[in-house]
């Protein structure tokens, strides 16, 4: 597991923090020892396939799920023990666009929610409602379910919390109100002193937006990383090799191809180039090309990479 | 002033953001004393991290490119105008990026240079309306 913001940031800071987070249901393990820490001020994307565990993280820290061993906190409080305290200083979008009060408008319904929340905005939730298209005179049990999701946006936004948590808060909204969902969350990090922790499988939308990535897969926190660092840890490399080369051992690598001869591959590999390219060249390669990817592409290949040897 | 990002740019993003805004410097879009789009409204634009627009300004700031005039936002600097050293320096990305590109398709420096020499020579035959647009503010 790649390591390098609790160096850097020590436990201080952290707007979110868990400790090997633990959930099984039935035989199936959903989390794995999960140690999350997200910086404060942070925009942090969590990626992972479906089932990674990302929606159950999210579940935890709002005291939705209960965890079978480790804890989380949110701005050093217990997520379980202080549950109340810490919803006051969250605003969340879960992946399941829930339509509770489905017999009150949309209108009536952001009153209410209002009343909770000390910092709420009023004439801010008017322009979000506005910007996404949430036509506040429906009744909430009629919302499309894209609709119920902006809806849910506006909830979690209009109170301007110091931490939200948006589990695939873009993910099925059509190209257009995606943009504007972004451009708004992003006028709204300019605005306000907010964490984001946000899930997605839209990676490409919000890679010029995230700091901060983690990687999860099957259940397993297997990387997480400041964006400075992903970026400086992940090349594509050109090597020539000699005859039936095998890369050396240890290296973690993604996408190995070799070319048809045999005399060139291709493969994204991690590590600092410095160190990485001392490995190849003693393995016998000579190192062509050194490219540095995209943050998305250098993501992916978290998600895929393999240890060789 | 029009910024555009390259997505598949590997490039830290302020560093992408600099570039633009020089390279409207010199080609003129932007000059002495114009405002800059403020970092809210920029961020919002490009879809970037505010924190990543504010590096990019801060940056240019340092270099003597803009100013910040304080509680009214960033400013170009009086003395830059398409000066040598932002010509210079978006220049140098510029060349940069192509001898990456001839070095991965195995040309050295010497048949880099040659080849764009070859290149020029057969597109000054038939100048376009663009780039004599874009020539005529070379005269200083």
């Amino acid at each position: 597991m790649i390591r390098s913001v609790e160096s850097a940031q020590g436990v201080r800071g952290l707007a979110v923090a868990t400790y090997g987070l633990c959930k099984r249901y039935g035989g199936e393990t959903v989390l794995d020892r999960v140690d999350l820490r997200v910086p404060d001020g942070a925009v942090y994307v969590l990626v992972g396939a479906n089932g990674a565990g990302k929606s159950t993280t999210f579940r935890m820290l709002m005291n939705l799920a209960r965890p079978d061993a480790g804890t989380a906190e949110v701005f050093g409080m217990d997520t379980h023990r202080k549950d109340a305290h810490v919803r006051a200083q969250v605003g969340y979008v879960s992946d399941v666009r829930d339509r509770a009060y489905p017999n009150v408008t949309c209108g009536r319904l952001l009153q209410h929610v209002a009343v909770f929340y000390p910092a709420w905005d009023a004439a801010y939730a008017t322009h979000l409602s506005r910007a996404l298209e949430v036509r506040l005179e429906r009744k909430v049990r009629s919302l499309s379910k894209g609709e119920a999701q902006r809806l849910h946006l506006v909830l979690a936004l209009a109170h301007r919390p110091p931490l939200l948590l948006l589990d695939e808060p873009i993910d099925g909204l059509d190209p257009v109100i995606r943009r504007t969902t972004l451009a708004l969350l992003i006028e709204h990090i300019a605005d306000t002193q907010t964490t984001v922790l946000l899930s997605t499988h839209q990676l490409h939308e919000v890679q010029s937006l995230a700091d901060h990535v983690g990687v999860l897969r099957g259940g397993r926190l297997i990387a997480q990383m400041s964006r400075d660092d992903l970026e400086g840890t992940v090349r594509r490399y050109r090597v020539e090799v000699p005859d039936g080369w095998m890369p050396p051992p240890g290296l973690r690598m993604a996408g190995l191809r070799r070319s048809s001869g045999g005399r060139e591959i291709q493969a994204t590999l991690l590590g600092g180039e410095r160190d990485v390219v001392e490995r190849l060249t003693l393995a016998g390669g000579r190192v062509r090309e050194a490219q540095p990817l995209t943050f998305e592409d250098a993501a992916l290949v978290l998600l895929t990479e393999e240890m060789a040897g | 002033m029009l910024v555009t990002l390259d997505p598949g740019d590997a490039r830290p993003l302020y560093l992408q953001i600099m570039d633009e805004v020089r390279r409207t410097l010199v080609v003129g879009t932007l000059q002495p004393e114009d405002p800059l789009p403020s970092v809210r409204e920029l961020a919002a634009e490009l879809l970037v991290n505010p924190r990543t627009v504010s590096q990019a300004y801060r940056e240019l700031e340092r270099e003597g490119i803009v100013y910040v005039r304080r509680g009214q936002g960033t400013f170009v600097a009086p003395n830059v105008h398409r000066g040598w050293a932002e010509r210079r320096a978006l220049g140098l990305e510029v060349a940069k990026r192509a001898l990456l590109e001839a070095r991965r398709s195995g040309l050295g420096v010497e048949d880099l240079l040659r080849f764009i020499g070859e290149v020029a020579d057969s597109e000054e035959e038939v100048p376009s309306d663009a780039m004599a647009a874009a020539n005529q503010g070379d005269e200083e």
